[in-house]
């Protein structure tokens, strides 16, 4: 059963009116529910655009009328942001409201849609899943990098999302962090069975998360191929990291992107 | 890598194209808005005359070579008021910046004083200065200094302090270091200070010149309206804003050309 | 403020003892004797009333107006796209000159000060707001966008909050931009106010009456400031504050 379903996806960046830059061409791959995929390339490939596609925040640009270019999100054509999606921005300073606690904050996708008294119930469950429960009432700006990361995601899991997208989340993370938060991901990943796309520059981080690694190249880019992760699951930093299944699968991500010497 | 920076540079050309263009739709209202005052308005109304109208009362009953020396004379106490408010702002500023003390000390003062209205203190200071250019000056620069002292004595007080500590290793003298490290770095805060002091400078030119009637653009405004020859008065509306729109990008001009020396220095 | 009072004492010594003898100088004696009477018979405080009710009336009404025009320019591009060199343009006309054109179409009443404070009073406001709307992080926006909020909610929930701090910039600058119109409206058309008071303390020769009348525009004026100042405290995170009332 698939989640996300993108067939020859077009996409293009740039102003309404100004030069156009065709930044995906012919991109088509499937997420399964419940599956964790990885999508790497190198910087300015369009990782970020094919991300904000799957978000219903860009909208994919057909070359004809006839063109079959199509993505689906639970078996309907994205158009806006779909219910059931939750993104993660890379940039966690400018994505929390800083006028808001942390608290507040997870509580915004709720707003609207939930009692007050629902709303506590699910911002204390979101706060506890990341570690954050006894920060509630802090402001953003008191918190370290990690922190506000953890905050982030916790406010992308508050409504319960059916797919969470996540834009190199850790990238602007120490190792340390990195590792903790990683860990922590895959612990909400199996106890929620949210589809996962996590968009990363990291080989190491993407082979350790996915059971499944998407490599985009190319200038327009598209998918030049997939590697599964067969490593079991639950991982741990120590062992995972460690096991052929691992090496393997890392191995053949470096000879996607680097090539073979 | 290379082509995507190549590719990347003709769109950043053509966006600079577009604003220009885009500058020109947006003054759609603005040619609506007289068109049809032209269209709907009386030459002889008391209130809104058509515009085309308002170039000819400028030279009615002889009063034609009144406007260029009046631009001159409004120029002059704008200048000189702005240079007297900028050595004035930046010397103050300094001295705040550098001694926490005198910051202190004159703080509640200048708090009194920033916050008084300019108008208030033109008839003071044609009580005590009479009516001539040098009260117009004073006035000027007492309302456009503000901006210019505050933000010199914050750009001090945001220097990195091993700047002034290079230069106290350095054994500089004082005046080396005034000249040499200080000034040249709060440069940037003092040309904006500048540019937000220049069209406070030139109202309060203007206001000066309306309220006493002692030459310039704003005395012929008054003169205008006292004799009751409305088209005239929007005609030097126009040229005050005229001489505005000038005078602005004359600083910002200048600003730009500061900040990109300082960027041809690292 | 032990400087001030220094000033004063210095100040007294010197026209006292005509030291200074500059023609017309009140000595601080003088003015603080002359503001007695003012306050307790005369008409400072009627005065005082009418200039801070126009201006907080004309204020208030301007940065309605201000924010809402600023919040459809700063987010629909269309608008911005085909008014704002108009609004650059008739900016950048001093509105000091239109007093005379206010003068000539509403005479001497208060409704000439009025639309005069109102309409000085709009352009800080709206300036500082589409510039606070159009500098919003993009990602901030797509925050809003992702969780679905409708325009009325992403306008209050995120746009205000988050250009807060310009908009704030520009109250404050459009308060003290209110004031001075209104007291240059009162010494030249509506004959009421501190303006007023001003004028014809000059033209009775009373210096010492004056600098009464002056003291009490400058003390409004940071009356005034530090009103908004603890409003802004009240609403603003503490770090954004420092930057709003900076310059
Ligand atoms: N607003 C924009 N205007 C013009 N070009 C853009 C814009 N946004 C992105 N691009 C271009 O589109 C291409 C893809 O950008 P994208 O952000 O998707 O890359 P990315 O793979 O996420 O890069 P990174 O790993 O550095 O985040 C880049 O070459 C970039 O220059
Ligand atoms: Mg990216």
């Amino acid at each position: 059963m698939a989640e996300y379903e993108c067939l020859n996806l077009r996409a293009e960046v740039g102003s309404r009116r100004g030069a156009k830059r065709l930044v995906l061409d012919g991109v088509s791959f499937e997420v399964g529910a419940g599956e964790f995929v990885s999508i790497m390339g190198r910087s300015g490939v369009g990782k970020t655009t094919l991300l904000r596609v799957l978000a219903g925040l860009h909208e994919p640009s057909a070359d004809s009328p006839t063109s079959d270019c199509m993505v689906r999100f639970s078996d309907e054509a994205v158009a806006g942001p779909p219910e059931g999606v939750s993104l993660v921005f890379q940039d966690y300073t400018s994505s929390l409201l800083p006028w808001r606690s942390v608290a507040r904050n997870v509580e915004l996708p709720l707003e609207g849609r939930l009692s007050k008294a629902d709303r506590q119930v699910r911002v204390t469950e979101a706060l506890e899943m990341v570690g954050l429960a006894d920060r509630h009432d802090a402001q953003p700006f008191e918190l370290s990098g990690g922190m506000q990361q953890r905050v982030q995601l916790a406010r992308a899991l508050a409504s319960r999302p059916a797919a969470l997208l996540m834009d190199e989340p850790f990238g602007a993370l120490d190792a340390l962090t990195k590792a903790d938060l990683e860990d922590q991901l895959l612990e909400i990943f199996t106890a929620t069975g949210t589809t996962v796309v996590f968009v990363t520059h990291d080989i190491e981080e993407a082979v350790y998360l996915s059971d499944r690694v998407l490599v985009l190249d190319g200038s327009p880019a598209k998918i030049v191929a997939e590697i599964p992760v067969e490593s079991p699951r639950p991982r741990t930093q120590m062992h995972t990291r460690e096991s052929p299944e691992f090496l393997r699968a890392r191995h053949r991500v470096h000879e996607v992107i680097f090539g073979t010497e | 890598m290379t082509q995507d920076r190549a590719s990347d540079i003709a769109p950043s050309t053509r966006l600079y194209e577009r604003i220009r263009l885009d500058s020109l739709t947006g003054l759609l209202p603005l040619v609506l808005l007289l068109s049809v005052w032209q269209l709907i308005g009386d030459p002889e109304s008391p209130f809104f005359p058509a515009p085309s109208s308002w170039w000819p009362a400028l030279f009615t009953l002889g009063q034609g070579d009144k406007i260029i020396p009046a631009i001159l004379d409004t120029v002059r106490t704008f200048g000189l008021g702005l240079l007297g408010a900028t050595i004035l702002g930046v010397a103050l500023g300094l001295s705040i910046g550098v001694s926490r003390t005198f910051g202190r000390a004159v703080g509640p003062t200048f708090e009194f004083a920033r916050a008084l209205p300019p108008a208030a203190i033109v008839p003071v200071a044609t009580l005590l200065l009479g009516f001539d250019e040098t009260m117009k000056i004073v006035v000027v620069v007492l309302a456009a200094l503000w901006p210019i002292l505050l933000n010199t004595s914050s750009g001090v007080q945001e220097l990195n302090p091993v700047l002034l500590d290079t230069a106290r290793s350095l054994r500089l003298s004082t005046t080396r270091t005034l000249f040499g490290v200080l000034l040249p770095s709060v440069m940037p805060a003092i040309v904006l200070g500048v540019r937000v002091a220049t069209p406070i400078a030139l109202v309060i030119t203007l206001l000066v010149e309306y309220l006493t009637a002692v030459n310039g653009v704003g005395a012929l405004v008054g003169e205008a309206q006292r004799t009751f020859q409305p088209a005239r008065v929007y005609a030097l509306i126009a040229i005050a804003g005229l001489l505005s729109l000038v005078v602005n990008s004359g600083v910002r001009f200048v600003e730009n050309a500061v900040q990109r020396r300082r960027v041809g220095d690292q | 403020m032990l400087v001030l009072v220094a000033i004063a004492g210095i100040w007294e010594v010197l026209v006292r003892f005509s030291i200074a003898d500059v023609q017309f100088l009140p000595a601080p004696s003088e003015i603080a004797a002359a503001a007695q009477g003012e306050i307790f018979g005369g008409e400072l405080v009627g005065r005082l009333i009418h200039t801070v009710g126009v201006t907080a009336l004309g204020w208030g009404i301007a940065s309605v107006i201000g924010v809402g025009l600023g919040l459809l320019l700063g987010l629909s591009p269309t608008a911005y796209r085909y008014s704002m060199t108009s609004f650059e343009v008739t900016r950048a006309i001093p509105p000091i000159t239109f007093v005379p054109a206010a003068l000539l179409i509403f005479g001497f009443s208060l409704k000439m000060e009025l639309v005069l404070v109102i309409y000085g009073g709009i352009w800080p406001v709206l300036i500082n707001t589409i510039g606070g709307v159009r500098s919003i992080a993009p990602e901030l926006r797509d925050v809003g966008t992702m969780l679905r909020l409708s325009t009325p909610e992403t306008i209050r929930k995120i746009v205000l909050p988050a250009a807060m701090p310009s908009v704030v910039v520009g109250l404050r600058l459009g308060l003290s931009l209110c004031l001075v119109l209104a007291v240059v409206a009162e010494m030249v058309g509506n004959p009421e106010g501190l303006g007023n008071g001003l004028i014809r303390a000059r033209q009775a020769l009373q210096p010492a009456l004056m600098f009464v009348y002056v003291i009490a525009a400058g003390l409004l004026g940071v009356a005034l400031n530090a009103g908004l100042r603890a409003t802004a405290r009240a609403f603003l995170p503490g770090n954004a504050l420092k930057d709003v009332f900076a310059s």
